[in-house]
């Protein structure tokens, strides 16, 4: 096993899972000498029920009518603006963030606004700006995915001036995150297959990029292991609450290991992908996992052998030679989107020439796979990549991914 | 006399003139291999007209800022000056930069172990990343450059690999 010589590790969330989960928050805000949050959603979220459910559980001890429900799909500067002057105005003393990624996002860069009273965000931003911990933040996350209810990160983007800010701090950690199947139990297959499938590749990817540790790797393969177990079950029968809480539980695991030892290639094509066609961020995560293992494998073998005992357990991990191991790791995860692809009837893709918008038209045509080749040398997510990568390694890695063939790992350039 | 004595971390003053003779020929080497090598020019060329980054060992160690100056790429020794500077590599401790600097442990590795702080557009500090790893290439030998590099590259013509070193030595070590 690769020991580094030097790691960091850490995640001082605590994690509130169960299937009233959310019945335990007027304690934790009380806890915290809170009693009045600003709850932050996005219109989906709110129009699926779920901000009911939240508000139920907490009514009769704390102020639960203060709802914004305007978070844009993609962050934004002026909406993070607005809400910290509605928390102001309103007196309030937490936050309650309800939603995926870009809810996260924007309630961490509230935060950041009404604890350090900032008028101009972009100060803050940038690893280091935070010195002190901000108001009392929980996360409820609605979807098995981001991870982002337990990560230090957060981008918000300012569409006036054309500018992506990033933040890093332990700071931005939620103080709780809660974990309840019933935030998650309307989500469509569709969205549950690819959203499940961005949770994997972040287990996988800290199991085997250049910043993975001992305790990463703890996080990563218990998060492996739930995932691969509870995935085709959630997607085949949405309403099994044990599988939903299951999956809330490895998407949180995955979160915890990737924010600790970051990720790859996968990633770093997926946001160029992602940025340059609009395809939806797991769903570029579902179809660049095989290719991301094939990729770094000359380099990281042994590892990627180690994800075949959480996944397929201990007798096909014993009946399987050890230099096939890591290989069998690869046709599992295309197996398991070929599953999630029948599933969902044709609706999750297993490589880019099959993703198509509403209308049936594709996302991803192919004259546009030298523009994402070009991108995603832009993404910082290359840095934490075993395996350098160029442009012309970009796009050998694209070509196949929007074909959907595997990567002829003879043609991957080593060093 | 006082009871109470201030304890001074060590300053390591062979350390820091080795990381500030290291910074010292470094900066002249990229300015060298931006004249001389292709890849590094173009990634330059791409970049913003007063682009300026700096590279250098915290808290007050030794520092170095290359700019872009009328469409060359200069040395601009230790201080920025008014500059606006847009990407601030910076390693965190005068034994850090010694492991960096000495190549025994590659940027991405030192960011990987949170010696190595990037600061700065995402973009362009991938940019200087790029840069610096072809720098390594020319300046070292073979065997200690693919430690540093993650993939020492292959397919260089003998031009670039025999030619550009010379070129890149010869201009480092006269400053031109
Ligand atoms: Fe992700």
């Amino acid at each position: 096993m690769l020991l580094p010589d030097y790691y960091e590790f850490c995640c001082r969330v605590k994690i509130v899972a169960g299937h009233d989960a959310l019945e335990k928050i007027p304690d934790l805000l009380i806890e915290r000498g809170a009693k009045k949050p600003l709850i932050i959603t996005d219109k989906g979220v709110a129009g699926a029920g779920l901000i009911d459910i939240v508000t139920r559980a907490l009514r009769d001890r704390v102020f639960a009518d203060l709802i914004a429900d305007n978070v844009p799909p993609d962050s934004d500067l002026r909406v993070v603006n607005q809400l910290a002057g509605l928390y102001h105005d309103n007196a309030c003393d937490a936050i309650i963030a309800v939603g995926g990624g870009s809810v996260m996002d924007t309630a961490k860069g509230v935060n950041i606004v009404v604890s350090e009273n900032a008028t101009d965000l972009m100060a803050f931003s940038g690893v280091g700006a935070l010195k002190r911990p901000l108001k009392p933040l929980i996360a409820v996350p609605t979807t098995a995915g981001t991870g982002s209810e337990v990560t230090q990160v957060a981008v918000i983007k300012d569409h006036e001036k054309h500018l992506k800010m990033a933040f890093g701090s332990y700071f931005l950690l939620p103080d709780i995150s809660v974990l309840d199947s019933r935030m998650t139990m309307t989500m469509p297959p569709f969205i549950t297959a690819m959203t499940g499938m961005d949770a994997m590749s972040h287990a996988v990817e800290a199991y085997y990029c250049l910043q993975k540790n001992p305790l990463s790797d703890a996080h990563a393969l218990a998060a492996v292991n739930m995932i691969y177990q509870y995935l085709p079950i959630v997607a085949k029968n949405p309403a099994d609450q044990d599988a939903r809480l299951s999956m809330a539980v490895g998407a949180c695991l995955a979160g915890i290991a990737f924010s600790n030892s970051m990720v790859g290639l996968v990633h770093n094509l997926g946001h160029a992908t992602g940025s340059v066609c609009g395809v939806p961020h797991g769903m570029c995560m579902a179809i660049m996992l095989p290719y991301g293992l094939e990729y770094n494998m000359h380099k990281r073998e042994d590892a990627m052998a180690g994800l075949l005992l959480p996944m397929a357990g201990e007798a096909v991990y014993r009946d399987t030679p050890p230099a096939q191991r890591a290989a069998k790791v690869v046709s599992l995860i295309r197996q398991l989107n070929a599953d999630l692809n029948t599933i969902t009837g044709g609706r999750h893709a297993r490589f880019f020439q099959e993703v198509r918008d509403r209308d049936g038209k594709p996302m991803v045509p192919r004259e546009v796979l030298p523009e994402i080749a070009r991108a995603a040398l832009s993404d910082g997510a290359s840095i934490y990549n075993p395996e350098d990568t160029d442009y012309d390694d970009n796009l050998m890695v694209l070509e196949a991914a929007w074909e959907g063939k595997p990567l002829d790992r003879n043609k991957v350039k080593k060093g | 006399m006082s009871i109470v004595k201030d304890i001074q971390s060590g300053r390591k003053p062979l350390k820091r003139a080795y990381v500030g003779i290291f910074l010292w020929f470094t900066g002249r080497a990229i300015q060298a291999t931006a004249r001389v090598d292709q890849e590094v020019k173009k990634e330059f060329d791409n970049l913003p007209d007063d682009f300026t980054f700096s590279l250098g060992c915290l808290p007050d160690g030794p520092c170095m800022v290359i700019g872009k100056e009328k469409g060359k790429v200069k040395y601009l020794g230790s201080n920025p000056g008014k500059r606006h500077v847009h990407v601030r590599l910076a390693i965190k401790s005068v034994d850090a930069a010694f492991l960096i600097l000495s190549f025994q442990e590659g940027t991405a590795v030192a960011t990987t172990r949170n010696r190595l702080i990037t600061d700065g557009e995402v973009p362009y500090a991938l940019a200087v990343i790029r840069i610096l790893d072809i720098v390594e290439v020319y300046l070292l030998p073979k065997i200690i450059a693919s430690l540093a590099v993650k993939r020492y590259p292959k397919g260089w013509s003998i031009g670039r690999k025999l030619g550009g070193r010379i070129g890149v030595y010869t201009r480092t070590l006269l400053g031109i």
